[in-house]
């Protein structure tokens, strides 16, 4: 555990720095603070799983990761979704190591305990004879994830069973999944396995770069602008909206200068843009029909990005989910998902792909772009400056983007707290405060109890 | 292996072939990447498929509909001409990298003078003055035919052997 006094009045200090735009850096890769985030952030909010387009039928599987939870999601017979430890209860052998599949049993390859979809412990090699009579099968099924809830087919999973309902917790950001992931008759749909890579980066800074920082967009993705793709104009990614919600999460309507993206709809067909207006409010369809990018994040570790992405004329619109599987201070586990609008055309569906796989994901030349300064930023945390805990050394990073002077847009027609820009910190503060208030939380009542 | 009516695989052709691919790397370790793109030809497929984890015995794990690369000349023309600008920070500064090819097999196909060829690679990275060594590794399968004097590369399909891939970001070409 960390220690107390310094720490008390470093958790003091962070707080009062935090209150002026400003976060200590000794806390973005800290071994202690790391630790106390698996426990008091990850062990306690929701984190995504999948999502449903992955588990057609009955029997269907995914393997998942919690952090380090290895959690095994099925598609029971009634067609529920179910979320299991994937360890057998034997001897808590990880119990299906395969990525994905369709299965009616589970087996342990140790000693062959195997269980049905939902979860029941139904076979045990030679069982009576080597339990006898006492042994309750019932007693031994696989251990459930305390909470797995869905939203828009989004199906996410908590470790703690005190925690808010799903839909409490994404509170407004509902509203933008009901954009985002509804906009479309039937929905969307995953396209295969998620890419996974690890990237050097603290998690922190990697869902904060994609959920409330397109300030970084005009000099990351500069090549972009040399290249003619993206305008000269450096505040282009800044037009629009920044919206906080609760909870830490937040999203950004990116526009452009005109208020409205040079296509409408995303540059999604046409002949689809009846079927929104159908499945929208005309508020949120008033925002589909201008906006250029969506970008934003639920907290703790779920970013997405909507954007329109086409070199040469062609424009295709996609939904890319990404999770931040924090494996060390250092290191993140991503996991990138394709969503697409299951009515849009086979060929567009093709070229949005096709897009995304040149925008997104480890070979997409923006995301390329990122990594770098990922690693730039946790390469350079261990040294004694950084991780001064009394900030001797100003090392605070800047938040002060539009702090304290830029109000929200009252005219803004959506939920959340609206801010008339994209270029300012009220996501990432959000995310911070949201960070202290769960990491401090029991902290300081412990002490007070001594 | 061959059939009557494919062309014979002599020592010949076959150094022709081994040299194509040297070349290929040769100027991908060098950041030629505009000399490279005149190695492939014009109606280049560019595949990367994912690798899963699957149950079962033999079962064939190579992704059916995920991917890292889907390109064509096109497209990857497009990624070289950002490589030639000066905000591509992924490479600016310069990562250090090295394509080992090797375990080349020459095919011949039927009523065609396209040739299979699958080699292995070894993908080894070094970036900044840190001390991690990134590698990458798996197969490749290719098509190449002669053009005139030149041999091009007519189809890649690269299919690595990570499922969960540990370089920090996939900027090389493979």
């Amino acid at each position: 555990m960390i220690k107390k006094t310094l720490d008390e009045k470093a958790f003091q200090l962070l707080k009062e720095k935090m209150d002026q735009g400003l976060f200590p850096q000794w806390v973005l890769t800290d071994p202690d603070i790391y630790e106390l985030e698996i426990d008091k952030i990850f062990g306690r909010t929701w984190q995504f799983l999948a999502h449903e387009t992955e588990l057609e039928d009955p029997g269907s599987y995914v393997t998942r990761w919690m952090v380090n939870d290895p959690i095994l999601l099925v598609k029971n017979r009634q067609g529920e979704i179910k979320g299991y430890l994937n360890s057998c209860t034997h001897r808590g052998t990880q119990l299906c190591t395969a990525d994905h599949g369709n299965k009616k049993t589970f087996t342990c390859p140790y000693h062959g305990w195997s269980y049905n979809l939902d979860g029941e412990l139904i076979g045990i090699v030679a069982g009576n004879k080597v339990y006898g009579e006492e042994m309750d099968k019932s007693e031994w099924g696989l251990r459930e994830i305390p909470q797995v809830a869905s939203y828009q087919g989004m199906i996410f999973g908590c470790l703690d069973p005190a925690a808010m309902p799903l839909e409490e917790y994404l509170g407004d950001m509902k509203w933008y999944f009901d954009i985002l992931l509804g906009r479309s008759d039937g929905g969307m749909e995953v396209r295969g396995l998620p890419q996974r890579w690890v990237a050097k980066a603290n998690w922190k800074a990697t869902a904060e770069n994609f959920a409330a920082d397109p300030y970084h967009v005009q000099t990351t993705h500069r090549s972009t602008v040399e290249l003619g793709i993206s305008p000269e104009d450096p505040l282009y990614a800044g037009y629009g909206h920044q919206v906080v919600t609760e909870n830490g999460h937040g999203i950004n309507v990116i526009t452009s200068k005109t208020g409205k993206a040079r296509v409408p709809y995303q540059g999604t067909p046409e002949s689809m843009w009846p079927m929104f207006k159908k499945n929208l409010t005309p508020e949120q369809d008033d925002i589909l029909s201008k906006v250029t990018v969506f970008v934003g994040g639920v907290y703790p570790n779920l970013s997405f990005v909507s954007p329109i992405h086409g070199t040469e004329g062609h424009l295709h619109n996609y939904l890319n989910f990404r999770m931040w599987r924090p494996i060390g201070p250092e290191k993140v586990e991503v996991w990138c998902w394709f969503l697409i609008d299951k009515a849009a055309p086979e060929e567009y569906k093709e070229a949005a792909y096709r897009g995304y796989l040149g925008s997104f994901g480890p070979t997409g030349t923006l995301e390329q772009d990122d990594t770098e300064t990922w690693a730039r930023i946790v390469e350079v945390s261990k040294g004694l400056m950084m991780r001064d805990k009394q900030l001797n050394y100003n090392n605070v990073s800047n938040y002060l983007m539009g702090f304290d002077r830029v109000e929200p847009d009252e005219t803004y027609p959506g939920p959340g707290i609206a801010y008339p820009t994209t270029y300012i910190d009220a996501i990432s503060r959000s995310m911070h405060e949201n960070w202290f208030k769960l990491i401090s939380k029991d902290l300081l009542l412990k002490e007070a109890v001594k | 292996m061959n059939s009557g009516l494919s062309i014979p695989i002599t020592a010949q052709l076959q150094m022709e072939i081994i040299s194509l691919l040297n070349m290929e790397a040769y100027y991908l370790d060098n950041g030629k990447y505009k000399e490279w793109l005149d190695l492939l030809s014009d109606d280049l497929i560019y595949r990367m498929p994912l690798r899963e984890t699957l149950e079962g015995v033999r079962a064939d794990n190579v992704s059916k509909d995920a991917s890292f690369f889907e390109e064509t000349k096109k497209s990857l023309t497009t990624r070289v001409n950002r490589l030639y600008t000066k905000s591509a920070w992924v490479e600016n500064p310069a990562t250090r990298q090295r394509h080992f090819i090797s375990n080349i097999m020459v095919e011949s196909m039927e009523n065609t003078s396209e040739f299979k060829v699958r080699s292995y690679f070894l993908f080894k990275r070094s970036r900044g003055s840190t001390h991690d060594i990134e590698q990458m590794f798996g197969e490749r399968n290719d098509i190449v035919r002669k053009e005139g004097d030149q041999w091009k590369i007519v189809s890649r399909t690269i299919i690595p052997d990570q499922s969960v891939i540990t370089t920090m970001n996939m900027s090389m070409f493979l």
